[in-house]
């Protein structure tokens, strides 16, 4: 099926990008890898005037170890941050999410900035005209209703990205521009928690990269994804988990995330406390991965049921922590 | 609504450079088959996930349904019709039919030019290294022990043995 | 044998490899059109006006066709099954039904053209499951059918009654399964393309060629010799396209409309909705057994969710009952068996129909089995049908290996080390099924084929056999070449084109070897006998001493008396003689047996058998299966190309048992499918795929070709029951509703560790 019909554009410096970005704003889409973007775009969930490149922007590529941090440019393709030597051995879990997107051709050509920034999925939402024009628009395509679960008024799509969770775990920074301006925000600062517009990015600014800082001390992280086939597939329930050990071998710092749960990864707060202050050996991982139930605001818009959906953020938070501490310990 | 116009992307596809003027918004698969006449290239699901659109670029293999034509300017790709032909057939192309690896042959393009890309990086790949560089290209026919087969073999062929496997988990 | 039983590379794989082999979607003719059609958004609805107007004033557009350019006469498989009409003027009856099409210059254009098409509708309330449809007071789908039943099945033999209260043990269950679908790599596409003297050629994706000119030339009222379905690349059917679809005759319409060729290029969501899917199902299966798990009585009642129209209804709803009435023997059988209508896209015969039936009859073995105290193999075993058997249908079973087929399934798994002996969500299972080799066909049911040489010792076979993708183009050959004695590059093939090629049943019900091949080996035998004639004369012997192999003709046991196979044309043709061969097979089957009306007699003239034994292992905290091994034996007959063979063992084993019964399944919102492509309609990967260990047993039928029957079907069926045995072995509990998604595993744990 051909694309909907848009103008290209093709800056040749950031600077020229966020112009067009402001210029044409709310009419514009970027195509980075364009794995996301162009399948909504052959649905028509997307009809964009114009679609800006940025295959030209070569300060939006690559990865830069500093002394404190690590900075991951938004335009770096997945399969370069899965096989980076320093993302590999500072930050495992971070690789190990890249290297869990979809299938290598589609890591080839994926971004760091889209795979953050994809759209939230629903199974009434992700569809072709075919499909869609047989009932109502949804609450997410600007309609009154959910299809997906009578009566709701708001929009629980799923956000389903691999990156963000581990990310989050390690409390990385993600830096936009816009014209005349930047900001830095956590990761998880980039999600709204809506359905409908699941980020808090402007219509007009650019995620440019990523920051994690180096974490102090002896740490693990674990990033661990449950899908129905051994490749290709969204999570239907992923979490990261993040711990550092003090000089004396206790936990001083615990962060645990869980992502496929609703429109947003959500950190779980209070897991922590069943970890933090404890060595890895008296953490109690059962109870801290209950804390990450409450998190779980399934409903049936996926291929397997929310309830058994719900069921597996638990078991899969303990997997995290369990990952994490035996990296800690190691 | 107002026609848009068309532009000039010049692609170069099989060592070849060609100019072509087209919509901004057709697809590098669209571009190959239509304005250059290489249908090796398939669509089998239009939603980036069965592979058989798969051609390299820079050698490494990509969804051509997911990426604009004007993308791949200044890039290399490389289509089925850049291997080989019959009567002189890459290794690879070798392998499946000595192996039975093909059946109906829709996803067969798209599977060798994924397995050649493992295969120039990964020399000597595990059966487990083939499988997982395979995993985004999908096959209803074959069941893909054969496909699995004729990599392993094809590999035989084209590289010398002791070769350095590339980082695990990266499944090129 | 010089080659028949010989792994041979198959004639047609080369240009596959390199991407010189054109499907349907690769042709170009010139000043071609894109056609595109337009679709009903509702379920069930009137079609009250069409206004087509804007839509032919778009510049661009060179043809609209709507319900008002097709004939609105019904077709249907069977005569008695004639309800659907190729773009519909009277209502729409699911969503994604075609209402009308256009052709124009580009695809903006006739994208743009659907938007300009106005169609007032007056919505009907729809139904969407056999339940909703068969309650009192449900709209009609189609007001020739009561309780929007579209085909009943009833088969009742020896006295089930009896049997069940002489059983020793009688077990109940129902088992369900929803839809599952095709996906061929190949999207559907249609070339359609009219001739200065009004003959049409036309290309799509086909199981048989033969089988779409006939319904065309009705559609289009043209003489059947016009209307030319010519031989293509095709990208798989698996039972999906065998029958004429509306995108053939919107296509042909168009073009005969513009003047121009046109081309229709599916969707995938296309594909998935508006070809055809696989059944939805409901069995009710009670069994009854004596001391030693002989079968003594089985009841079977069955409801199929059909879609919208027939299709190959009464083949549908037969068909698993059949499979399993040939599979295992049993005295007394009673079966009900219903095709529902809804408002859902059409359901047709799939490869591995009948999911939850087979699997439900063998799941049931399995729990007979534990409760007698003997094992699942050993029950299949006792049970397993026989050579010289008649079914309880009547058919007879000339030649059958199924007890073979069990006990090296079993031995190459080392059965009797693992059953019972495995850790803790660890499974093994057993399954057991049989496929026809051709069903009736009426006057399509046979095959005939033409042999003609060339001077230099090459030969042209020409014949109506289709490939699509299985390898019958190189089963062809190699027969041929077995039979003639020359070797397979001097054969040129001209198949399934229906100007040329006579008629051939198509590669469906399993019959392209039995029949085709034995049209092929027949044709040759008949051109060698003519050639004979002339080579004896040259050799001073007589013909029935000769024999040809290796392009020679030469006395049997004296290879030093030959001659070339070359000369010998050469000698008839200065004798005034033009060496042909015929040759036409019609499988001996009851011709009086029909599906609904009189389901007894012979069903086909031979039946295949097969077993699936599969290893599993489940992850109990999230109910993932991890296949460890799978072992697939099938008694073929004889195996023409084993690796061809093995081919067809792999991917059935994947379709059946790993698509099938692990991930493969549609979802709905109502009448809309919500997993209508790849992303969500899950296919196994190659990581997904366990060692697979091919088995081909060979029972050589005296019938078959080489002793040939048919490759791959039991064991694309048996796999789907060794699936749900092995996981069912592996958690200690049954699971009735299918296919094994985490959550159902999930929860039969939870259930069975609930009762403690």
């Amino acid at each position: 099926m051909r694309l909907p019909p848009f103008q290209y554009l093709l800056p040749g410096t950031v600077k020229e990008a966020l112009d067009m970005l402001h210029a044409h704003k709310g009419k514009l889409c970027i195509a980075a890898g364009g794995t996301d973007v162009v399948n909504r775009l052959r649905q028509r969930l997307l009809t964009p005037s114009y679609v800006m490149s940025l295959k030209d922007l070569p300060e939006l590529q690559g990865i830069k170890k500093r002394k404190n941090e690590l900075l991951i440019s938004a335009g770096t393709s997945l399969r370069e941050i899965a096989e980076d030597p320093d993302v590999c051995a500072l930050f495992g879990a971070v690789a190990l999410s890249a290297g869990l997107v979809a299938a290598p051709p589609v890591r080839n050509i994926a971004t760091l900035g889209g795979n953050i920034l994809q759209e939230t999925r629903c199974l009434f939402y992700d569809q072709s005209e075919l499909v869609r024009k047989a009932a109502l628009p949804c609450l997410k395509q600007g309609g009154k209703v959910c299809l997906a679960q009578k009566g709701a008024t708001r929009c629980l799509s799923v956000y389903q990205g691999d990156l963000a969770p581990a990310l989050i775990a390690f409390d990385a920074k993600a830096v936009l521009k816009k014209a005349g301006a930047s900001r830095t925000v956590p990761v998880l600062a980039l999600f709204s928690g809506k359905g409908k517009q699941p980020f808090t990015v402007e219509d007009d600014e650019l995620l440019t990269r990523v920051a994690i800082p180096m974490p102090k001390g002896r740490y693990g992280a674990s990033y661990e994804k449950l899908r129905m086939r051994k490749g290709l597939d969204y999570p239907f329930a992923c979490a990261a988990a993040f711990v550092s050990l003090s000089a004396k071998g206790v936990i001083d710092r615990a962060r645990l995330v869980v992502g496929a749960v609703g429109p947003a990864p959500v950190l779980v707060e209070e897991a922590s406390a069943h970890l933090v202050g404890r060595t890895p050996a008296d953490a109690d991982c059962e109870a801290a991965a209950a804390c990450a139930v409450k998190s779980a605001h399934a409903i049936d818009n996926l291929a397997l049921p929310a309830a058994y959906r719900r069921k597996m953020v638990k078991v899969i938070a303990r997997r995290a922590i369990n990952g994490a501490l035996s990296g800690a310990g190691a | 609504m107002a026609k848009i116009e068309k532009i000039r992307v010049t692609l170069r596809v099989n060592g070849e450079e060609y100019p072509l003027f087209i919509a901004p918004y057709l697809t590098l698969f669209e571009a190959l088959r239509e304005e250059l006449h290489l249908t090796g290239a398939k669509e089998s699901c239009g939603r980036g996930a069965c592979g058989s659109c798969t051609v390299l670029l820079d050698g490494r293999p990509v969804r051509s349904c997911l990426l604009l034509a004007a993308e791949a300017e200044g890039r290399e790709v490389t289509t089925i019709e850049g291997l080989g032909r019959q009567g002189a057939l890459h290794p690879i192309q070798e392998a499946f039919v000595s192996h039975h690896a093909i059946q109906c042959g829709f996803c067969t393009p798209g599977m060798i030019l994924t397995a050649k890309a493992l295969l120039d990086r990964n020399p000597d790949p595990t059966e487990e290294e083939i499988r997982a560089a395979l995993s985004g290209n999908i096959c209803r026919c074959t069941g893909y022990k054969k496909i699995v087969e004729a990599v392993k073999a094809a590999s035989a062929k084209t590289a010398p043995s002791g070769a350095i496997k590339t980082a695990p988990g990266s499944g090129e | 044998m010089s080659i028949i039983g010989k792994s041979a590379g198959r004639v047609d794989t080369a240009a596959k490899a390199t991407g010189e082999a054109l499907f349907s979607a690769d042709l170009t003719l010139p000043r071609m059109l894109v056609g595109k059609v337009l679709r009903s958004p509702h379920a069930h609805a009137r079609i009250l006006h069409v206004d087509t107007s804007r839509a032919e004033r778009l510049p661009g557009v060179r043809a609209v066709v709507t319900g008002t350019d097709s004939t609105q006469e019904k077709w249907g498989v069977f005569r008695y099954t004639q309800d659907q009409a190729f773009l519909p003027s009277d209502k729409v009856r699911f969503i994604g039904e075609e209402v009308a099409a256009v052709a124009a210059i580009d695809e903006e254009t006739a994208l743009e053209a659907l938007d300009l098409i106005r169609i007032e509708y007056e919505e009907l309330p729809a139904v969407f499951s056999v339940e909703e449809a068969m309650r009192p007071g449900a709209p009609l789908i189609h007001d020739t059918n009561p309780g929007n039943i579209n085909v009943n099945v009833k088969i009742d033999v020896g006295d089930v009654e009896k049997g069940f209260i002489e059983s020793y043990y009688v077990t109940e269950g129902t088992f369900s399964a929803p839809e599952d679908s095709y996906f061929q790599a190949e999207p559907y596409a249609v070339v359609a393309s009219f001739d200065s003297s009004g003959n049409l050629d036309i290309w799509m994706p086909n199981a048989g060629p033969h089988l779409k000119s006939k319904p065309l030339s009705n559609c289009l009222r043209m003489p059947l010799n016009k209307v030319r379905v010519r031989k293509i690349t095709i990208g798989g059917a698996f039972g999906g396209r065998s029958e004429i679809s509306p995108a053939d005759v919107v296509c042909a319409l168009l073009a005969r409309k513009a003047g121009l060729p046109v081309k229709i290029v599916y969707t995938r969501e296309e594909n998935t909705v508006a070809t055809r899917q696989a059944h939805s199902m409901i069995a009710t299966i009670k069994t009854g057994v004596d001391r030693e798990g002989h079968v003594i009585a089985r009841d079977i009642t069955c409801h199929m969710d059909g879609g919208a129209y027939s299709s190959t209804g009464p083949i549908a709803v037969s068909v698993p009952f059949l499979c399993m009435e040939q599979a295992y023997r049993m005295e007394n059988v009673r079966y009900n068996g219903y095709r529902v209508f809804t408002n859902k896209p059409i359901r047709g015969m799939y490869r591995t129909h009948g999911r939850a039936f087979a699997c439900g009859v063998d799941l049931q073995l399995d729990m007979i089995a534990r409760e007698l105290g003997i094992d699942p193999v050993e029950i299949r075993l006792r049970n397993a049908r026989r050579q010289g058997d008649y079914t309880p249908t009547k058919s007879l079973v000339v030649s059958c290996a199924m007890t073979e087929t069990i006990e090296r399934a079993a031995d190459a798994a080392r059965w009797k080390e693992k059953w019972g002996k495995l850790p803790p969500f660890h499974g093994i299972g057993i399954g057991c099924n049989s496929v026809q080799t051709g069903f009736p066909m009426g006057i399509r049911g046979g095959s005939s084929a033409f042999i003609k040489f060339n001077e230099d010792g090459g030969a042209t076979v020409i014949s109506g056999v289709v490939d699509n993708g299985q390898g019958n183009e190189n089963m062809i050959v190699q027969i041929a070449s077995e039979e003639l004695g020359i070797m397979p590059e001097d054969i040129q093939l001209i198949t399934a084109d229906t100007e040329v090629t006579p008629s051939d049943p198509g590669s469906y019900s399993m019959c392209e070897t039995f029949v085709g091949g034995n049209a092929v080996r027949l044709a040759a035998k008949d051109a060698k006998g003519k050639l004979f004639k002339f080579a004896a004369r040259a050799l001073e012997a007589k013909p029935e001493d000769l024999e040809a192999r290796g392009r020679k003709i030469f006395v049997k046991g004296e290879p030093e008396r030959s001659i070339p196979f070359a000369r010998a044309i050469r000698l008839a043709l200065s004798k005034g003689e033009s060496i042909s061969g015929e040759g036409s097979y019609w499988p001996k089957v009851d011709p009086r047996r029909e599906w609904v009306e009189n389901p007894f007699g012979q069903l086909s003239e031979t039946f295949s058998f097969g077993t699936t034994i599969i290893e599993v292992q489940v992850d109990p905290e999230t109910g993932l299966v991890d296949v460890v091994e799978a072992w697939a034996a099938q008694d073929v007959g004889r195996a023409i190309n084993p690796k061809v063979v093995e081919g067809q063992f792999e991917g059935g084993l994947t379709m059946g048992g790993q698509g099938g019964m692990l991930t493969e399944y549609h979802l709905w919102d109502g009448g809309r499918c919500l997993n209508p492509d790849q992303l969500d309609y899950r296919l196994p990967l190659a990581p997904d795929m366990p060692k697979i260990n091919s088995i081909i047993v060979e029972s050589h039928d005296p019938a078959g070709p080489y002793g040939a029957k048919e490759a791959g079907m039991s064991i694309a069926m048996s796999a789907a029951q060794a699936y749900v045995s092995a996981v069912c072995n592996a958690i200690g509990a049954p699971i009735n509703e299918y296919p094994l998604t985490p959550d159902k595993i999930l929860e039969a744990i939870e259930n069975k560790n609930r009762k403690g």
